[in-house]
């Protein structure tokens, strides 16, 4: 029996609101009209110039007009990394409809993930104080260079007081946050918790990329992203920022406000990679995986659907396709597998977005396909060549990192407040 | 106490404390000199300061990194952050009896940390090797740990561990929260031991952004003096052993003390001043108090945030007593950043090593270099020395630039396995 069945509702962790600044478009209209067509943000890069680089892609945020979603009083302190999180915040909000008010305020948190912060301004404060010297420093830079500085404004923005952090850790800077984020919903610390991840793209962030040679076309050929496709040749850098809201189940039921899907579990691990490796071994994959399901009360063949993490890289893509032909190996019906990375490109936190598709998935029944696969490197259920309709009750969401880190989450189904198997 | 959904009959325990600051390199000088008062808030000689408002700061000293990390773990393209922090929680394990760590421990074993600067001191070398040679020689490698994940990264691969892995990032309470989030992971079972605390260090990029803000003192830090003039910024890796306390009876750990409760809020205020009011640091507080189910006649002591800036140590002292009433007057309060300076990122957890050394000795350590009493910060600030005690509970706070707040308990263990001071 499913034992979140046996959960009462405080307990069950609901996706009740959806908010985004992606390459995709800004907000849910546009961003699921794009996915879901299969549409692919990936272009030549347009704020910096690439022309010393090996790469010249990216997947950019454009057409984001901020003072069409911040107040002016606080438009004038906040940095672009700021800007894009209480952006989507203010979407996510709305789309829950969700009011702060005197009387919740104290009890709405947000908890954040970002891999690398405000890496524009950072290096901006740096390159004054080690070419000009101390004294020239801007002390107006000072509180946008700390990571924790985006959910800070954004909670001055918004007006909640609740519980408030930022995660990082690389690649699974997001699915960290999202899973800290239920457990605090669990446990009821806060009644509503804003959660995912956001990274910006700026030119030195860019240009470390591609030194580490994380960045599409690593060994020659044709520059694109093509996640679990034979002829990928790394990554392509993306950045944006998406946002879901948490609450439990009977705080939705309460406002009358019907949730997306639910967070049903969560796992997290570690392995042995180099610092700056992807793993090459299923081991962590296998192990993370599994605790998720533990922790949902779920087994391998309730999954339909897996986000996957692969980002185009020669060695995360083939090791996560490996891990999944191992987990679901002997199921009569292999889960449908997908990955964003080709539309969005890789943002490293870019598990906020990935969630905020996942539930609209949930919502319209539908997948939105690998942009960029056309030679799948193992057969796998590959997403591919379009969209694909499909009830789906359980997912799961995958985050990998280099270094060694895992993070997965369950997603299930409550259509009619109720959990499906 | 029960809240909702949470099964707080887990009890949490700290076996095993590793600390590098600039008072000490170990937790037996540590808890020698906290008694004593001495203050390690000296001229820095990490880096020249000629050309910043001022020159002082608390500075680990005498770190040869392989005095104490034995040669099987290699050192190459560690940061300095990555080796106090190792060299740490080698010192943690040892002290709780698990070094060489057994394998059977691995798997469920995680990793949760406060971070700050990471690499930046090393990226300031690299930053200076690329205005000298251009980006086509500057060696990029260097920056492969330049960012604050990278020291649990090297924690876990380099003790193999399988377990959840995390960095927080809320700047001067993300130690604390560390803490607090890895004890949750125990308690809700996803990991059956934990290596938790924070690490920051001495780097000028940090420096310099407080200088340039006008929050240090050119002199040392004097927390809660009519004539304070600002921080002082210090360095410091702080790790703790955690595990349930029914694991460590049955392996014959010597207990320290254990986490009661945490809190975190958000002052949704303003990016680096705390708000007038003190409501953040209030509810904070409070949340911590509720968690562990205490009241404030339980609390014996308070390890101040106390940075010693104008603002914080009197928006401190309103709400202490805005929380405890008049018994705010009754229960000592020190700020012993006047003794190991402000270590930011780590110093939640710098500082819960302290708390559970005055628990286990029995002692209030004491607030130095305090000379004129603020008739605004009015309570027992423990100005003349430390004082013997028999110590129950202690509530530390961490608060934070982006108004981030977290309030930890810590509690005397007095059953089976107990530490005698």
């Amino acid at each position: 029996m499913d034992k979140n069945r046996q959960m009462d509702n405080a307990k069950r962790v609901v996706v009740t609101g959806i908010g985004m600044v992606t390459p995709l478009g800004i907000g849910k209209e546009e961003f699921g009209r794009k996915l879901f067509a299969g549409d692919c943000a990936i272009d030549t890069i347009k704020t910096f110039d690439t022309s010393s680089f090996p790469s010249h892609l990216g997947a950019e945020v454009t057409n984001f007009t901020p003072r069409d979603f911040i107040s002016v009083k606080n438009l004038r302190r906040m940095d672009k990394i700021a800007l894009m999180t209480a952006a989507s915040a203010r979407l996510a909000l709305e789309d829950a409809g969700m009011k702060i008010t005197d009387e919740n305020r104290d009890r709405v948190g947000i908890i954040l993930g970002t891999a690398f912060g405000a890496t524009d301004v950072t290096v901006q404060f740096a390159g004054t104080l080690l070419t000009e010297g101390p004294a020239f420093v801007n002390p107006i830079l000072v509180p946008n260079t700390v990571m924790n500085a985006p959910a800070g404004h954004t909670s001055i923005e918004l007006g909640f007081r609740g519980v408030n952090t930022t995660v990082t850790h690389f690649a699974v800077s997001a699915e960290t946050a999202i899973a800290y984020a239920a457990a605090e919903i669990r446990r009821g610390t806060a009644d509503f918790i804003l959660t995912g991840g956001v990274d910006i793209l700026s030119k030195f962030y860019y240009e470390a990329q591609t030194k580490f040679h994380g960045l599409s076309p690593q060994n020659g050929g044709p520059e694109a992203c093509r996640p679990f496709d034979l002829d990928r040749n790394g990554a392509v850098a993306g950045e944006g920022c998406g946002i879901i809201c948490l609450e439990s189940m009977q705080s939705a039921m309460a406002r009358g406000h019907k949730p997306y899907c639910e967070i049903k579990g969560t796992g997290m691990g570690s392995s042995l990679t180099t610092p700056t490796g992807w793993p090459e071994n299923t081991d962590g994959i296998r192990r993370t995986f599994s605790r998720a399901l533990k922790n949902a009360g779920s087994d391998a063949a309730s999954i339909q659907t897996v986000f996957a993490a692969a980002n185009g890289g020669k060695v995360l893509d083939a090791t996560e396709a490996q891990a999944y032909e191992e987990i679901f190996a002997g199921l009569e019906k292999k889960p449908l597998i997908t990955s964003l990375k080709g539309a969005i490109g890789e943002s490293f936190s870019g598990g906020g977005i990935r969630a905020c598709a996942l539930a609209l998935s949930m919502e319209k029944n539908m997948l939105p396909p690998v942009v960029g696969l056309t030679k799948p490197l193992r057969p796998l259920a590959f997403v591919a060549g379009g969209k694909k309709d499909i009830e789906i009750n359980n997912a799961a969401l995958a985050g990998i990192s280099f270094g060694g880190t895992y993070a997965y989450l369950i997603f299930g189904n409550c259509r009619n407040g109720e959990a499906k198997n | 106490m029960t809240i909702k959904g949470f099964n707080l009959k887990k009890r949490i325990v700290i076996t095993g404390l590793g600390t590098f600051n600039a008072i000490a390199n170990n937790v037996a000088d540590f808890a020698v000199a906290l008694q004593a008062g001495v203050c390690g808030i000296k001229k820095l000689e990490l880096f020249d300061t000629a050309e910043f408002r001022s020159q002082t700061g608390g500075q680990i000293k005498n770190f040869i990194p392989r005095d104490y990390i034995p040669l099987e773990f290699p050192l190459k393209r560690m940061s300095r952050a990555d080796m106090i922090s190792f060299a740490a929680t080698l010192e943690a394990l040892r002290d709780a009896g698990l070094y060489p760590l057994p394998d059977s421990l691995k798997e469920e074993m995680g990793v949760a940390i406060g971070g700050g600067s990471g690499g930046l001191l090393e990226a300031e070398s690299f930053y200076m090797e690329l205005l000298k040679k251009g980006t086509e020689r500057a060696r990029f490698s260097k920056l492969s740990t330049i960012y604050c994940a990278s020291s649990a990264d090297r924690i876990s691969s380099g003790l193999g561990l399988s377990g959840p892995k995390t960095t927080f990032m809320t700047a001067c309470s993300a130690g604390a929260t560390a803490l607090g989030y890895a004890r949750d992971l125990i308690v809700s079972g996803q990991a059956s031991m934990m290596m938790a605390g924070g690490v920051e260090p001495m780097c000028r990029i940090t420096y310099a952004a407080f200088n340039a803000l006008k929050s240090v003192d050119p002199d040392v830090c004097r927390p809660f003096d009519k004539n304070r003039a600002g921080l002082s910024l210090g360095e410091a890796a702080a790790i703790m052993v955690l595990e349930p306390l029914d694991a460590a009876i049955e392996r014959g750990a010597r207990i320290y003390g254990e986490i009661l409760g945490y809190g975190v809020t958000c002052d949704s205020f303003h990016m680096t001043a705390p708000d007038e009011k003190a409501s953040g640091a209030v509810r904070s507080m409070q949340a911590a108090l509720k968690d562990s189910g205490l009241t404030i006649d339980d609390i014996d002591y308070i390890n101040a945030h106390g940075t010693a800036t104008p603002v914080n140590d009197v928006t401190e002292t309103k709400a202490i007593k805005e929380v405890f009433g008049k018994r705010a007057y009754l229960v000592p309060v020190s700020s012993t950043k006047s003794m190991h300076a402000h270590t930011l990122g780590a110093a939640g957890a710098l500082e819960g090593i302290v708390s559970m050394l005055a628990i286990l000795h029995g002692f209030i350590p004491p607030t130095i270099n305090h000379q004129e009493s603020d008739p605004e910060c009015d309570l027992d600030f423990v100005t003349t020395g430390s004082r013997k005690a028999n110590l129950r509970t202690v509530l530390s706070n961490s608060f934070a630039f982006g108004g981030n707040n977290t309030t930890v308990i810590f509690g005397k263990y007095e059953g089976e396995g107990a530490r005698h001071g």
